[in-house]
């Protein structure tokens, strides 16, 4: 086990490498960050956020142009892929197609000279681990989408590192699979207790299996946090609509004369604010339907999901639509008029021009 | 029901008779390789008089054609192991590293392919003859190997293109070297591409004959190709012989085709559909 601390990482392709631009932006920039010991770390965002250049960075598999990797207190940017003590799950899986499932996860051990009883048994412990006991003889053609996910996770404990990489492991899998691989995964974290650096741009997958979040965006980090802090206080717009589903309503805004101006309707302020352009934020199910209400709109979609109906409506004086989580059984029916209420501490404010969060004492009068 | 009955009748037809266009020759020379040269100047459709199989151990044992096939053997399986070692690592660097020059390289060794082999052959001669290969079997190798080689890399650096980057950085993650991870995940990956070019340049070698007749003069060292060319004089020509040496050169290339020709057309079409 060890920590994984990056320090102003950044990461620049040469320009011929650049699809032809010369003054392309760098693919990761400044970033830093302290992986703890036996961490589950996940980097999120969308494609081309550079989480998973940040990520074959910290395996080696990509040069660092600027800043410091170090593994375990130990600096890495110039060590090998094959001297950090690190093991990786691809997203393709990455299987030898052409060795079976045993061979497959003693690759690696092979190189190390490891003793042939002791690769029997780390092979056939991670076997047991991962229920891949009968299928050691076959060829990864020969194996289901979620076993080939199994062996890659096999062939990555067998060599029992002190960091786990997983770069979107579960993104080839069906739904169905991918909600029982991300139980499997948090369980064996759990038994092994070894740091995990964990890639994805599925929230849910970060949500559910972090202990921290590293939420990026345009090659720089954006947040960083427990995934409920990171939820309930987005330091930015982008993380704001981002995390979400749906996403945190973004709404342009006005403070002017200790109030809220939404459209055609006054709010209370969550917090004393300097007057001036804002964004409001505001969570769907922060939303509730109100008869009486100073905000009123009109609802413009109805999509039932079954658990829920998530109702779209169209309020007075603004260009977008703000959603709102109904309950099961909610009976609003298009054209029909509702009046919102949201609880004034559930209301975030950003900076109208930056994105950044607004609070208490940062931006008062 | 009736008109697709049809259609299969007329494509069977259709293939017999390119069958029976294309097999013909082959059944034509098997025929004479059992008669002999007089019988087939009498007549030279009819099948033998008498079937003469003895004329195959004649070859063989005195007409010089087991040296003949060693030689082949030696040198086209000597140039066909040199071509498909050399084409696969280059192949591999040409389709996975980034190195300036990188396309020039490929569509150098590429460009090549269109030199009919009239146009290298007096330099090659003279290559030979200056370094002092000319006339033995090690040159002719080198030179086979040599001309085999843009094709080889062609049809290999495509398929070596589309081999997963991600094996390559699972291996490094694994700890194996450059070197170790082409041998011990390249190469086994893109087996169906290499047995193509083993199968190809095996087909294409055993039948040279142009570079063979310049470059080698010593009976002692001569190919198939070749023997069969020393029965073929100015006034006489032994038909008999000449379709019997014939035979015992087709039949390698008949067998290396008719066991791998199903291998032969998966590493071309390897990636054409999904």
């Amino acid at each position: 086990m060890a920590t994984v601390t990056l320090r102003g990482i950044g990461k620049r392709y040469p320009a011929s490498a650049a699809r032809g631009s010369r003054d392309a932006p760098p693919a990761v920039r400044d970033v830093n960050l302290d992986v703890a010991d036996g961490e589950f770390f996940v980097l999120l965002g969308p494609s081309g956020c550079g989480k998973s250049t940040t990520l074959r960075m910290i395996a080696g598999l990509e040069s660092i142009t600027e800043g410091e990797l170090a593994i375990g207190g130990r600096r890495m940017n110039e060590v090998p892929a094959r001297d950090r003590d690190i093991a990786m799950v691809f997203q393709s899986y990455a299987l030898y197609p052409h060795m079976s499932v045993y061979d497959n996860m003693a690759f690696g051990l092979r190189r190390r000279n490891m003793a042939k009883a002791e690769i029997d048994r780390r092979v056939e412990d991670a076997a047991g681990i991962l229920g891949l006991g009968p299928y050691l003889s076959r060829r990864p053609h020969a194996l289901s989408g979620g076993q080939r996910q199994r062996v890659a996770v096999g062939r990555a404990i067998v060599r029992d590192p002190e960091v786990f990489l997983f770069d979107e492991p579960l993104s080839n899998l069906d739904a169905a699979l991918r909600a029982s691989t991300r139980q499997e995964l948090t369980r064996l974290h759990r038994r092994l207790g070894t740091t995990m650096i964990y890639v994805t741009h599925d929230q849910v997958e970060a949500m559910t299996m972090a202990g921290r979040i590293c939420i990026m965006d345009h090659g720089r980090v954006a947040q960083v946090g427990a995934p409920l802090e990171v939820y309930h206080r987005p330091a930015t717009t982008f993380v704001a609509g981002f995390l979400g589903s749906p996403p945190m309503n973004l709404l342009p805004a006005q403070v002017a004369d200790g109030a809220l101006v939404l459209g055609d309707a006054r709010l209370s302020l969550p917090f004393a604010a300097r007057p001036g352009p804002v964004t409001l934020g505001i969570r769907p199910e922060d939303i509730t339907i109100a008869g009486e209400a100073a905000l009123r709109g009109e609802v413009v979609a109805v999509e039932p999901l079954g658990a829920e109906t998530i109702l779209a409506l169209r309020l007075p004086g603004i260009d977008r639509d703000v959603l709102v989580r109904g309950g099961r059984n909610a009976t609003a029916r298009l054209g029909d008029r509702l009046g919102l209420h949201a609880d004034p501490g559930a209301l975030h404010l950003f900076d109208a021009a930056s994105g950044q969060r607004l609070e208490p004492g940062s931006g008062m009068e | 029901m009736t008109s697709r009955v049809l259609f299969r009748a007329a494509a069977m037809l259709l293939i017999t008779i390119w069958t029976a266009f294309a097999a013909g020759p082959l059944f034509w020379v098997g025929v004479i390789s059992l008669r002999s040269t007089s019988e087939f100047m009498n007549s030279p459709y009819a099948l033998p008089e008498a079937w003469r199989f003895d004329k195959y151990v004649t070859a063989w044992t005195s007409s010089g054609y087991d040296v003949y096939f060693v030689n082949s053997l030696i040198v086209v399986l000597s140039a066909v192991a040199i071509v498909t070692v050399v084409g696969a690592m280059a192949a591999h660097c040409l389709a996975r590293y980034r190195f300036p020059g990188n396309r020039a390289v490929y569509f150098l060794i590429f460009s090549t392919i269109v030199l009919p082999p009239q146009i290298t052959i007096i330099a090659l001669f003279q290559t030979l003859a200056n370094i002092g290969l000319y006339d033995t079997r090690i040159g002719l190798i080198l030179v086979y190997a040599a001309v085999q080689l843009p094709l080889t890399v062609y049809i290999l650096e495509s398929f070596f293109a589309r081999i997963p980057a991600d094996l390559f950085d699972a291996a490094r993650i694994d700890g194996y070297s450059e070197w170790a991870t082409f041998w011990k995940v390249a190469f086994p990956v893109a087996m169906p591409a290499i047995a193509t070019v083993v199968i190809l340049n095996t087909i294409l070698l055993w039948n040279e004959f142009l570079y063979a007749v310049v470059l080698i003069v010593d009976d002692a060292k001569r190919t198939l190709p070749l023997g069969i060319q020393k029965f073929m004089g100015d006034q006489l020509e032994d038909y008999g012989m000449i379709a019997t040496g014939l035979m015992i050169a087709i039949i390698p290339v008949v067998l290396i085709y008719a066991f791998f020709s199903e291998k032969l057309i998966q590493g071309m079409t390897a990636g054409a559909v999904k």
